[in-house]
């Protein structure tokens, strides 16, 4: 089984990136949100793993403000 | 890789803010209702922050320096003109909220239950970034 890691990189004006390996499905969600905490979300993005569960292998952009 | 996601760091926690002002060398102090910064001169000032790093640790002719938390929960730096010049500036607040982000991630992790299993600082043109790792149970 693929461990799941997260990578957690805070640049040098504090911002940080969030990356999530070996999660599939609605887990990445969970995981994103609770690394995000008060912070405003800039860029999401899935790739294939997530959506192996789901058949859909579109890769999703979301640029939103909170 | 199976999610990615980009945040700007919104500072409000307190203790986070004044842990991360610690570990820069200042002595923060923390006033639950506010208190006027100090200018240079020893005037009071009509702004009013809610932790403040007093103009003593600072340049001789600093003034406080405050961060103020708003009616949204967040903490917003309240700095002079002088003293952004002389160095507190973007790139000083920059590292203020690097600190902050670096604690407030570790204090999450740990309380959702993700293992820490490493940090590294990785030296850029623009400056150290911090790069921390978990794993998920």
């Amino acid at each position: 089984m693929q461990q799941k890691t997260i990578t957690v990189v805070i640049d040098q004006n504090g911002n940080s990136s969030v990356d999530l390996e070996g999660f599939a499905g609605q887990g990445c969600d969970k995981v994103l949100k609770d690394f995000q905490g008060d912070d405003r979300a800039r860029v999401q993005r899935k790739k294939a793993a997530f959506y192996t569960k789901t058949g859909d292998s579109r890769d999703q952009h979301l640029k939103s403000g909170q | 890789m199976s999610a990615y996601g980009e945040f700007e760091t919104i500072m409000c926690e307190e203790r986070l803010l004044v842990e991360g002002l610690t570990a820069m060398g200042y002595r923060a102090e923390v006033h639950a209702d506010g208190d006027a910064l100090v200018g240079y001169h020893g005037d009071v000032r009509h702004e009013k922050a809610h932790v403040i790093i007093r103009r003593a640790q600072l340049d001789s002719a600093s003034n406080d320096i405050g961060f103020a938390r708003g009616a949204d929960g967040r903490f917003r730096a309240l700095l002079s003109e002088y003293d952004r010049s002389i160095g507190y500036n973007d790139q000083w607040l920059g590292k203020v909220h690097q600190h902050y982000k670096e604690r407030q991630t570790l204090a999450v992790a740990k309380s959702k239950g993700y293992i820490f299993r490493g940090k590294e600082v990785i030296q850029t043109p623009n400056g150290p970034q911090i790069r921390l790792q978990f794993v998920a149970r």
